[in-house]
């Protein structure tokens, strides 16, 4: 009786844990394929890199960030969301920028939108799940280094090299929500 | 309680740290004692960074009870640590170390600046983030912040109407408000992935105008009409022209009194029905529709917004098909998928319309979960068509891929002489199998169970018998006298069914065996015996 019982039980799981990791799939497959787009429009933004080499530097993005260990997904997506949010207020402050090309610029800020838009709908469901990772460290690490992001852009008056330095420190930061994505599974 | 003549003076009490945007105060209780120069001194440690402790600015000898750190330079994400003690003349109370904080954890989010106006029926209201605009503790966050917004009617008497808006981005409109009425709000940021407290703005009223000659167009929807995306809407009045806007989602996160850049949708200026067909350029990312209506000089004021968002649907690309014939009455249908990489993480359904492409017979729908599947039943030397579209089972509707290739292909040649031949073969096969596993079964016993006969010819060799006993064979009878008494323990006997049932061999095992053998004889054996000895030693040897 009881052998019956564990098996209905056990297929009952599984079909849950199905049904629940294909939202998350969906999500996963919608962000990474996103993040691609994002990565390429990049790549065709970035230009002349040679020249700036002089003014590379070594904004110390977290460490957790940089390699992540095991993540839950909750806290993945709230360090992807400030990731995302970051990257869009600092294109949207680089837009009049002369010199980039407008088009892929607002292809860019669409992308983020989306993943944005996607990630706060799940965060909502998260929140009524009473799983949102409240005071999270790395989020607050986060904001430290965009701040030095934000303050080196104005430090080098915004010139084009220090935009292009940016830009290329940027295109990590996606390599690194690449891996984050890969944590939004139950 | 501090004592006139200095000996014990004890720290402030209740002391709270309340930060406001970028406000930072420090609070304590005042002390009770009515004389005496008691004044507060403060320091303050980042924990991370440094040890040491500093004299926090701002909070130097206060009288008050209160005191303002504001111009601290520090990053508001580091944790701080403060202490505080009173002091009198050049007696000072111990320090009271306040619990580490995070100020960006610890603020309190302050009013935002709101702007209204009013239409008839609607409420625009544009807001501004809290803070200056060189906020300090916002500055990542001004163009982030969510809103709410408490709205109610501001009539005489009992409030009887109020409701809340959430909104996610800095400008919202609030529609089905009555004509020539005075509406009241007040509006509150939040953070979404903080939880910090924050303060209400002050209380701004408005009045409705006169109700508009014409209505805001109603309902505004994307639909999709044979793969092409359509906007429709309703309205009630006749005689108008309608007037489309689209703005393309990311703007909606940009605060700031720049106005939305809403721009004309194309074909949609002056659309005599309440419907349009866009571009369909437009409905790939993230968009915002609005409608209104326009009479001679007259127009509505601006539908509700409708959002499409083609983000949130997952594009599948469309599988490819191949068909193979299996036999007269069936075919083979394959499904594959150009990019398999992205689609990994999830399974796919198939839909396959299949049809026999001469006639105009109905087509058939298959919804299959397997890549590859046989369709059966089918006529022989007919050509048969699939398409496949490939379905993501979603909530809250099926995603579709667009449709595949046309795959056609001809079942085999069959009908009953066909049937007869396969069979006729079929048989021949399974005969030569079989004789084919005959020979092998032949062979396998030959190798592991040879005949037990010696050859023939050793006859020549041994044509007598007793001989041919003695090599061959050993009476019962004198084995069974062959003892050996040493160890008795250690005899052991095997039996071989190696020449013939008679024959037996034992063989003994002692431990020490000195190759001497004692046997008791019985007197006219000893021949035997010597003979049977011969024999034990050798199988002993």
């Amino acid at each position: 009786m009881t052998n019956r019982c564990t098996l209905q039980l056990t297929v009952l799981l599984c079909l849950t844990g199905a049904a629940l990791s294909m939202n998350y799939g969906t999500l996963r497959f919608q962000q990474s394929s996103s993040n691609s787009a994002c990565q390429k429009l990049l790549w065709q933004l970035i230009t002349s890199p040679q020249h700036c080499l002089d003014d590379r530097m070594d904004f110390q993005i977290p460490r957790e960030v940089e390699q992540p260990q095991q993540v839950r997904k909750e806290e993945a997506m709230v360090v992807m969301h400030e990731m995302l949010q970051q990257i869009f207020s600092i294109f949207r402050r680089g837009f009049s920028n002369a010199g980039w090309n407008e088009t892929i610029v607002e292809n860019l800020l669409e992308e983020l939108d989306g993943q944005m838009d996607r990630l706060e709908t799940a965060l909502e469901e998260i929140t009524k799940e009473g799983k949102f990772p409240w005071e999270n460290r790395t989020v607050l690490r986060l904001k430290t280094y965009y701040l030095g992001i934000f303050q080196y852009l104005k430090g080098k008056s915004y010139s084009r090299c220090a935009w292009t330095v940016v830009q290329a420190e940027i295109l990590r930061n996606f390599s690194f929500l690449n891996r984050l994505i890969g944590a939004l599974q139950d | 309680v501090t004592r006139v003549g200095g000996t014990e003076l004890k720290p402030p009490q209740n002391v709270e740290v309340d930060i406001i945007d970028d406000t930072f105060t420090l609070r304590w209780a005042r002390s009770r004692e009515p004389a005496g120069n008691v004044t507060v001194s403060a320091d303050y440690q980042v924990p991370g960074i440094a040890d040491n402790w500093t004299k926090l600015p701002g909070c130097q000898h206060v009288t008050s009870a209160t005191c303002d750190f504001s111009s601290l330079k520090m990053s508001v994400y580091d944790e701080i640590k403060l202490r505080i003690r009173a002091e009198e003349g050049n007696n000072t109370s111990p320090w009271r170390e306040l619990d580490t904080f995070i100020p960006f954890q610890q603020a309190r989010i302050g009013p935002p600046k709101v702007h209204l106006e009013a239409e008839d029926k609607a409420l625009a209201i544009n807001i501004s983030p809290p803070g200056a605009e060189d906020s300090i503790m916002w500055q990542l966050e001004r163009p982030h912040f969510a809103y709410s917004v408490i709205i109610w009617r501001n009539a005489s008497g009992a409030q009887t109407w109020n409701e809340t808006h959430r909104s996610r981005f800095p400008r919202i409109k609030i529609h089905k408000l009555v004509p020539e009425t005075t509406y009241c709000v007040r509006v509150k940021a939040r953070l979404l992935l903080q939880r910090n407290p924050a303060e209400f703005s002050p209380v701004h009223c408005v009045t409705t105008t006169v109700e508009n000659e014409l209505p805001a167009p109603e309902n505004i929807q994307v639909i999709l009409e044979n793969d092409t995306y359509v906007l429709k809407w309703d309205y009630t009045q006749d005689n108008v022209t309608f007037e489309a806007q689209w703005l393309k989602s990311y703007l909606k996160r940009t605060s700031g009194s720049e106005s939305e850049k809403w721009a004309q949708v194309q074909g949609c200026e002056r659309a005599p029905v309440a419907r349009c067909a866009p571009p369909q350029d437009m409905f790939q990312k993230g968009v915002y529709f609005r409608v209104r209506a326009s009479r001679g000089n007259s127009s509505s004021p601006w539908s509700e917004e409708e959002k499409f968002d083609a983000g949130r649907r997952v594009v599948i690309p469309p599988p490819i098909v191949a068909l193979k014939p299996l036999s007269s009455h069936s075919l083979r249908v394959s499904i594959g998928l150009q990019d398999q990489t992205e689609l990994q993480h999830y399974p796919l359904t198939y839909e396959v319309s299949f049809w026999e492409n001469a006639s105009n017979t109905e087509r058939k729908t298959f919804v299959e979960q397997r890549a590859d599947f046989t369709v059966s039943s089918l006529k022989p030397r007919t050509v048969y068509c699939a398409i496949a579209q490939a379905l993501l089972k979603d909530e809250p509707r099926s995603q579709r891929s667009h449709h595949s290739n046309t795959a056609c292909a001809t079942t085999e040649a069959g009908g009953a002489p066909g049937a007869l031949l396969a069979a006729g073969l079929t048989v021949l096969l399974a005969l030569l199998v079989l004789c084919a596993a005959t020979a092998l079964g032949k062979l396998v016993h030959y190798v592991f169970f040879p005949p037990g006969k010696p050859p023939a010819t050793i006859d020549e060799y041994f044509p007598e018998e007793p001989m041919k006993n003695l090599l061959l064979s050993t009476s019962v009878e004198r084995t069974e006298e062959c003892f050996i008494v040493e160890n008795v323990d250690t005899v052991s006997a095997k039996e071989m069914n190696h020449l013939d049932e008679d024959h037996k061999t034992y063989t003994s095992q002692a431990s020490q065996d000195s190759g001497n053998y004692s046997i008791e004889d019985e007197s006219g054996e000893s021949g035997g015996s010597h003979a049977s000895e011969e024999l034990g030693q050798r199988g002993a040897g």
